[in-house]
């Protein structure tokens, strides 16, 4: 490298110790995989958003819950239909079976519907750790990467015997460039995981709200006919 | 979640060549100044005179009058002979110049003309015969036969003159490098160079005029600081002013000898009409630590 030549982030990169070039090219996977688990999730929570909305105006439109569940049974469905069509499944089983065991019906719907939420909360709750993992770790494998950086460039200093800073810069413009790519990488990843925390929160109460109303109904259908 | 992946590292991508293409550091901007060219000046140019012959040509380096390579010590006088063996001043005076030197002839007028004088005489003779000094040391010293009858005045320096044969010698003058070739100055001068303020030609010349007071214990007690006021013309426009003050009679002698040489010592003529703002009003500090060399 020429002196006096401004560093670009390439020359960085290259005149950098190996251990501090594992360090920034896993901070920089570590920021491809945030922004992929980014994507993922938002995408898939607005389509789950979705989803519900579509779900609850069909349920309480007045439609036949039997059209419904024949019409949703069919194909693998997600969060609140696959609670709905969980629930049914287990009261159209009670019905059907000889003898009919009313007895524990309200009781299994119950357990079935928990189960399927936690499966549900579980699916938009997945890769949100790894999220949680890079923002909280980033920086200071990043610190890492920086304090490994300046002993190296200190090691060259004592090398060289000079202590001109157009000596000590290079080394030290390397070092920090690992912290800034740790927090390049660690602050989306902890803006993204308190984001998505909160709306995986949301929608799991939703899903609960929406499991004790149709326990409501179902039990009084069971009151009904039992 | 592959869809998700591409479009991550294909965004990093992106990001990552636009900062290699515009994020480079840009130098500091370092404001080219001009350099200030700056010259030691020490008093030494100025104030010190350089040591050296008084009718050597003037150089632009002076260069003392060295002989042996030893601890610097200068000669008084470069004319007189070098020995090894201890200084010896010769009474007489040195030969004048020969084209000032009276011919036989001439002296024979003067003779006609002037009461005789024998010891001027013989002085004379001994002068004539001093560029063949081998043969005057063979012959005898032709004493004065017939005394003059009327004694034109008795010098006793003039006799001493006569008396004392003895070549007058001196010790190799010593320095750091050997120099048979000294450049104009004076023989105890200690600087490097020739040069001498008007000031300090005033301050040499007080130095010769002022007799300091012999047997003082402590020369501190012989300073004596006055200020002068001159006119344009060199001469004190005032009489000088006694700015110290001792009651000690070594002082008030050297006082007194200071105040004399000031009087005696004008007009200086070598303070220049054209710096006369420098040296109306000047303080002259007479120290014998300082003058003694003169």
């Amino acid at each position: 490298m020429p002196s006096g030549a401004p560093l670009s982030i390439w020359d960085l990169f290259q005149n950098a110790d190996l251990v501090v070039k594992l360090v920034m090219v896993g901070l920089l996977v570590a920021s491809i995989m945030v922004w992929a688990i980014a994507i993922e999730k938002l995408i898939l929570y607005s389509r789950t958003r979705r989803a519900m909305d579509g779900f609850e105006q069909a349920f309480w439109s007045g439609q036949s819950l039997e059209e419904l569940y024949r019409a949703l049974a069919s194909r693998p469905t997600h969060s609140m239909a696959a609670l709905f069509v969980a629930a049914m499944r287990e009261w159209k089983r009670s019905l059907e079976g000889q003898p009919r065991s009313f007895a524990g019906l309200q009781m299994r719907i119950e357990k079935v519907m928990e189960v399927t939420i936690q499966r549900e909360i579980a699916r938009l709750e997945r890769h949100l750790l790894v999220l949680a993992t890079i923002g909280s770790a980033g920086p200071f494998v990043g610190l890492f990467g920086t304090v490994w950086g300046i002993m190296t460039s200190f090691r060259a200093i004592a090398g060289q015997q000079s202590t001109s800073l157009a000596v000590v810069a290079p080394g030290i413009a390397e070092a920090l460039f690992a912290t800034a790519v740790g927090l390049i990488a660690a602050i989306p990843a902890t803006i993204f995981y308190n984001k998505f925390v909160s709306d995986v929160n949301k929608q799991a109460q939703r899903l609960q709200g929406f499991a004790d109303e149709f326990a409501a109904i179902l039990s009084r259908q069971i009151d009904e006919r039992g | 979640m592959r869809t998700a992946y591409t479009i991550s590292a294909i965004g990093h991508a992106a990001v990552l060549l636009w900062s290699v293409w515009s994020l480079a550091a840009n130098p500091l901007p370092v404001s080219s100044t001009e350099g200030l060219p700056v010259d030691l000046v020490t008093v030494s140019e100025f104030s010190n005179i350089a040591a050296g012959s008084k009718d050597a040509p003037k150089t632009e380096t002076a260069k003392p009058l060295v002989e042996k390579v030893a601890e610097a010590k200068p000669v008084e006088d470069p004319t007189a002979k070098v020995v090894e063996k201890k200084e010896v001043k010769a009474a007489r005076e040195p030969p004048p110049a020969p084209d000032s030197k009276p011919t036989e002839s001439e002296s024979a007028k003067k003779q006609a003309e002037t009461p005789p004088d024998p010891i001027a005489d013989a002085l004379a003779k001994e002068e004539v015969k001093k560029p063949e000094p081998k043969k005057a040391d063979a012959k005898p010293p032709t004493p004065p036969k017939k005394p003059a009858p009327p004694a034109p005045k008795f010098d006793p320096k003039q006799v001493a003159a006569l008396l004392d044969k003895r070549e007058a010698t001196r010790l190799a003058a010593a320095g750091e490098t050997l120099n048979n070739a000294p450049s104009l100055g004076l023989s105890n001068g200690a600087a490097a160079q020739l040069s001498l303020t008007e000031l300090e030609a005033l301050r040499a010349l007080l130095a010769q005029l002022w007799t300091v007071p012999a047997g003082a214990k402590d020369p501190q007690e012989l300073v004596v600081l006055i200020r002068v006021k001159l006119n344009r013309d060199g001469r004190l426009a005032a009489p000088p002013i006694v700015l110290t003050s001792g009651a000690s009679p070594l002082f008030m002698a050297a006082r007194d000898s200071a105040i004399r040489a000031l009087f005696r010592g004008q007009p200086y003529d070598m303070l220049k009409p054209e710096h006369y703002e420098q040296w109306k009003d000047v303080e002259i500090t007479f120290d014998p630590r300082d003058m003694i060399r003169g």
